[in-house]
């Protein structure tokens, strides 16, 4: 199954009332946001109302939100090697 | 007057003709085939060889130029020395120029810590601008993602970062993590002063003030070594 990526790239201010209707339905609620929808002829008449706003490309599977966050977190770049407490607690021991 | 402009105007020719180009002038005189950190008798070398700035073609056409009355050594352009992410990740240009970068006395790098670059080198302190979280004072951080390994003579550097689109997100391109050991020590936290702000609304007395102090981790660089080919090669085998 496939799905729509749509990305509002344009904003709806300004537009008729139809026009952010559909916005707001499709959950395109400012500029940059990405919704995923299934391929169906309801969301294709909806993309058509839209279709001078919106980025639309057809893709394989959706990503959640989280996904799309932790896609484009850049690596932390470090990792703990050693903890100074344990050092400290083997230095008291001996 | 006239005889002033001719000689000025020869003079500006004669140094021309004595000088090489601008853009081979030595402005950086830190990309050189030859070491003049310690030693005394190398300074005296020329030192145009700054291979950095100077694009390939231009350099073929320098070197092959008939007017060059001595022979000029060009260094190969640190943007050369690359680490590609192929499966393969020692390049002819490592194993030419690894040995090279490693011999000499000290290194800086340029680490990435949450996709920010940080120049540092041995015995730097720096203070991040964010409290780190899940650290304590004494821990020994590894950091391990870097871009540029660094000497004085010589520079390793990643390949450019791939801007994002709308289909794939920015990727940072590092050096490999096993061409060098970068430790850190978390030294402690810093705090600034506490800042206030006034807020105001229109038409009233009532002022709000708004208190903040932010931390920030303290890391000490303590270790910077840069593996040596034969070191690199092995780790590379064993994976």
């Amino acid at each position: 199954m496939s799905y729509f990526r749509i990305t509002l790239m344009r904003s709806g201010i300004g537009m008729p009332l139809k026009v952010q209707g559909v916005l707001k339905a499709l959950g395109l609620r400012k500029r940059m946001t990405t919704v995923y929808y299934p391929v169906t002829p309801d969301v294709a008449g909806q993309i058509m109302r839209i279709k001078e706003l919106v980025d639309v490309k057809e893709v394989d599977r959706p990503l959640t939100k989280q996904q799309i966050r932790s896609s484009r977190r850049p690596d932390p770049g470090y990792y703990i090697e050693r903890r100074g407490a344990e050092a400290l607690n083997k230095y008291e021991d001996v | 007057m006239a005889l002033l402009a001719q000689t000025l105007r020869r003079s500006f020719l004669e140094t021309r003709s004595i000088l090489p180009p601008a853009f081979l002038l030595p402005f950086r005189a830190n990309i050189t085939t030859v070491s003049h950190g310690q030693s005394t008798g190398t300074v005296t070398e020329p030192l145009i060889q700054s291979g950095q700035q100077v694009p390939k073609d231009i350099q073929q056409q320098a070197a092959a130029s008939p007017d060059s009355t001595k022979p000029v050594i060009f260094s190969r352009p640190a943007s050369q020395i690359q680490k590609d992410a192929t499966p393969s990740p020692l390049t002819p240009s490592i194993r030419h120029l690894l040995p090279l970068l490693h011999t000499q006395p000290s290194h800086y790098l340029t680490i990435h810590i949450h996709g920010h670059p940080y120049l540092i080198t041995r015995g730097d302190s720096v203070r991040l601008p964010f409290l780190m979280p899940k650290v304590k004072p004494g821990d020994v951080l590894r950091l391990n993602r870097a871009t540029h390994i660094g000497s004085r003579d010589y520079t390793l550097k990643a390949p450019e970062a791939i801007k994002g689109t709308r289909d794939a997100v920015k990727q940072i391109l590092y050096l490999d993590e096993r061409l060098f050991v970068c430790r850190a020590m978390v030294v402690g936290i810093e705090s600034e002063p506490m800042r206030v702000l006034e807020k105001t609304k229109r038409r009233q007395r009532h002022v709000k003030h708004v208190y903040s102090k932010h931390k920030f981790t303290v890391l000490k660089i303590s270790e910077v070594e840069i593996r040596s080919l034969e070191e690199y090669e092995a780790l590379l085998e064993e994976k």
